[in-house]
């Protein structure tokens, strides 16, 4: 177990050259660099800048340096927030991320598990078609859309809500909501469909002809293995949620880090794009390692091998 | 927060209500004395002597010095500093020199604290508008022990030390500032106990923080205006702030004066703030409103046959002929409404045809710099309410002027007005080079003025807004 572990962190670390690398080339690579305004700098000024953040080196050399930094666990200055380097930024940002994406990840579980399971065991009844027809709405909503539309209805019309910022958990509800209802719908359809596929396979038959409680079949046989491929997609989608979403993080007006996948490209902040980048990544390689250290747990058969 | 780095309007406005520079703006945008109580120009208009005030305080009891100053200027002139604004004090002797690193002795920078309340500030020319550019932020003075003892964590809001109305009692990056009122400030406490500023990005958000009470001042988004436009609570200020269309005049068909005359003779621009609907001000001449000399008789009016015959006599009547074309902008619903009506409007009137690109605006930018478009949009907003810093902008030696032109009358008489004291012969100039500009030589078209859209919450008092985009909050205060 623990060998498995460290054999797929070390494998993260060529992931995360590779990673850091081709962003490091497509960056350099889009036209219009950090210190480009909309008042052009004084050539003498833009040297003096590009000096002080080594841009006036050759691209390799400048590439080797920004490696070299990593090594050390240097992230950098922003050449954006001047005066702050990307590593205080993400500590800051990515705490209120990851609290956004922790609830929201919440959200999606709870209600997609619950309604998915529901429909499942009551297929082609009301519940079902009403789980469905929601689900296929959640999922075809995007998060703006669904946003907006709870902003107006929870803040707007019934004041039960602020529309926006991030002051205390009142504040949390929305965005939550906004950013794990998709998600949601998406694991409710999967639930019901896999469960509904095991229910019918023999081994749950046995099990209910044997005479065992309802109970015991529906958790021990039922969603151990019909939540397999619900288990397959929570990885990826708590990397996703808690490394902050930018459409939610800018409507909410929240200070996580998911803007910063947006603004830090519009401003060419070259250190802040590799930081929030290499987290992402170092995030999807945790969780998709936690990922099948859940499926072992799910499923002997992975486990022996 | 740093405000010998500062750029961003966000930062500015926050340094604003923390720290008290030289002089400062009055309503009219004049400066006035601030920590300067007077200043003397020599009689050549090059040494300027700045006389301190006594009576003013950094938050830790320590007097405001004219040592301050010094330091805080030659800290913004250090290369390794790497300061953008530093060319704000490059009229002052030896300053570019020191900045470029031609010298390395900041002791040879024409800026010298004589005793701590007097500052010798020597300038390469006589620059009338000097006292401008002392209320700007990044010549506000610093604490050089403190600097030195907190490096980069100087400006955090344990360590910040300052001098004007608000203290800074909390901060969080690109979210929230919340200012405390200053009880020992030198033109007394402000009324306000406690400011709570947010950074909020999406201008819908804010206003529905305002319209749930969560906000008492926002700024209003373009959609928004039109059904507040009535409202008590609304309020709208003209900015210092210009929005043209520029040519390439050394590639045809934009090498001729008269077809860029007849593409500026073509624009009906009162149609524009019927489309944009934000309170834009058309205009023919490039001195905004608000700004001294600025004179509405000078530009080439919408005339349409003329327009035309100005094109015809270029050698397109009709438009026959007329090469292809393309107007570049960056990307952003406003610059593609205008350019949308542009193209209308030149197919209208002249019976020409005009492509439209955009481009992101980094890509934009770079393509400005390193290979103008025959036909750009952009903007200019004023750093200091003189009409220097709109004029200076299209003279050959400006790195903002993208359209090529280059006239040594023009770039002559700019450096006359800029260092002429007597009002009349000074608009006088500024008049003459906005003709160039605007009727004769039309490197620009000026299309109109921009202006900033508010909601105030009626309670709160003495708010005032200026054309310089900045907030001032020492005079505001709530109704009990």
């Amino acid at each position: 177990m623990l060998a498995l572990v460290v054999n797929r962190l070390l494998w993260g670390l060529p992931v995360l050259w590779l990673v850091a690398t081709l962003t490091f080339a497509l960056m350099r690579a889009v036209p219009g660099g950090p210190f480009d305004r909309e008042k052009p700098l004084p050539p003498e000024i833009k040297a003096n800048v590009e000096a002080k953040y080594h841009l006036d080196l050759p691209v390799a050399q400048q590439y080797l340096r920004y490696l070299g930094q990593l090594m050390r666990g240097d992230l950098g200055p922003s050449y954006k927030y001047l005066d702050r380097d990307v590593r205080a930024i993400i500590a800051e940002s990515l705490p209120v991320s990851a609290q956004l994406g922790g609830l929201a990840f919440l959200v999606a579980v709870v209600v997609g598990l619950s309604a998915g399971i529901a429909a499942a065991l009551r297929p082609g009844t009301w519940l079902d078609r009403a789980a469905l027809v929601s689900a296929t709405i959640g999922f075809a909503l995007p998060s703006f859309i669904l946003a907006v539309l709870l902003i107006l209805l929870l803040a707007h019309a019934w004041h039960w809500l602020p529309p926006a910022l991030w002051e205390g958990p009142r504040h949390a509800v929305l965005p939550a909501l906004a950013l794990g209802l998709g998600p949601a719908a998406y694991i409710a359809r999967l639930a019901r469909t896999s469960v509904l596929d095991v229910s019918r396979q023999e081994f749950v038959r046995v099990g209910r002809a044997k005479g065992l409680p309802p109970r015991t079949v529906l958790f021990a046989y039922l969603l151990k293995s019909g939540l397999m491929p619900v288990v397959t997609i929570l990885g990826p989608l708590l990397a996703v949620l808690i490394t902050g979403s930018f459409v939610v993080e800018y409507l909410f007006s929240i200070p996580g880090m998911g803007r910063f996948f947006i603004t830090a490209v519009t401003n060419r902040d070259y250190p802040l794009i590799m930081g929030v980048t290499l987290v992402y990544a170092v995030v999807i390689v945790v969780a998709n390692l936690a990922v099948d250290l859940l499926y072992g747990w799910l499923d002997p058969r992975i486990r022996a091998q | 927060m740093d405000w010998t780095l500062a750029t961003d309007s966000v930062s500015i406005t926050v340094i604003e209500n923390l720290m008290d520079g030289l002089t400062e703006f009055d309503d009219r945008l004049q400066p006035r004395p601030a920590i300067a109580a007077r200043w003397d120009v020599s009689s050549d208009g090059t040494t300027y002597l700045f006389q301190l005030r006594e009576d003013v305080y950094w938050t830790d009891g320590r007097r405001v010095t004219a040592g301050d100053f010094e330091y805080a200027w030659k800290r913004l002139l250090d290369p390794a500093t790497a300061a953008e604004y530093a060319y704000f004090l490059y009229d002052i002797v030896n300053a570019q020199a020191y900045n470029t690193g031609r010298i390395t002795d900041a002791g040879l920078v024409g800026v010298r604290a004589l005793d701590d309340r007097t500052l010798r500030v020597e300038l390469n020319k006589p620059i009338v508008y000097f006292p401008s550019i002392t209320t700007f932020v990044v010549t506000f003075p610093l604490r050089r022990d403190l600097v030195e003892r907190y490096g980069a964590r100087w400006t955090d809001p344990a360590n910040l030390v300052t001098n004007g109305p608000f203290t800074l009692a909390d901060w969080r990056h690109e979210y929230k500032v919340v200012l405390r009122a200053n009880g020992a400030y030198w033109q007394g406490r402000p009324a306000l106990d406690e400011v709570r500023m947010y950074v909020v990005n999406d201008r819908s958000t804010a206003l529905s923080l305002y319209e749930t009470g969560g906000l008492d001042l926002v700024q209003l988004p373009p959609e928004a205006i039109p059904s507040h436009e009535s409202d008590p609570q609304f309020s709208r200020v003209p900015m210092l702030r210009g929005y043209y269309y520029g040519f390439d005049v050394t590639a045809p068909p934009f090498d001729d004066p008269r077809v860029r005359r007849a593409f500026a003779r073509a624009i009906d621009k009162a149609e524009l703030p019927k489309i944009l609907r934000g309170g834009e001000l058309p205009t023919d001449s490039w001195i905004p409103p608000g700004m001294f000399a600025h004179n509405p008789a000078i530009g080439l009016r919408y005339d349409p046959a003329s327009a035309r015959a100005l094109l015809a006599a270029a050698g397109y009547p009709d438009g026959r002929d007329f090469p292809a074309v393309t107007a570049m902008y960056d990307t952003s619903p406003v610059n593609t409404l205008v350019a949308e009506n542009l193209q209308a409007q030149w197919k209208r009137t002249l019976g020409v045809t005009v492509e439209l690109e955009n481009l992101e605006w980094k890509v934009y930018l770079k393509r400005l710099s390193s290979n103008p478009p025959r036909l750009f949009r952009l903007g200019w907003g004023a750093d200091y309410p003189d009409p220097d810093n709109f004029m200076a902008l299209f003279t050959g030696y400006s790195g903002n002027n993208h359209t090529r032109w280059r006239h040594a009358g023009y770039d002559g008489l700019i450096a006359q007005a800029a260092s002429t004291a007597d009002p009349a012969r000074r608009r006088r100039l500024y008049d003459e080079t906005q003709r160039i500009l605007t009727e004769e030589e039309v490197p620009i078209i000026p299309l109109f003025f921009v202006s900033q859209n508010y909601l105030v919450n009626p309670l709160v008092r003495g708010v005032r807004l200026n054309a310089m985009e900045l907030l001032q909050l020492k005079t505001v205060s709530i109704q009990p």
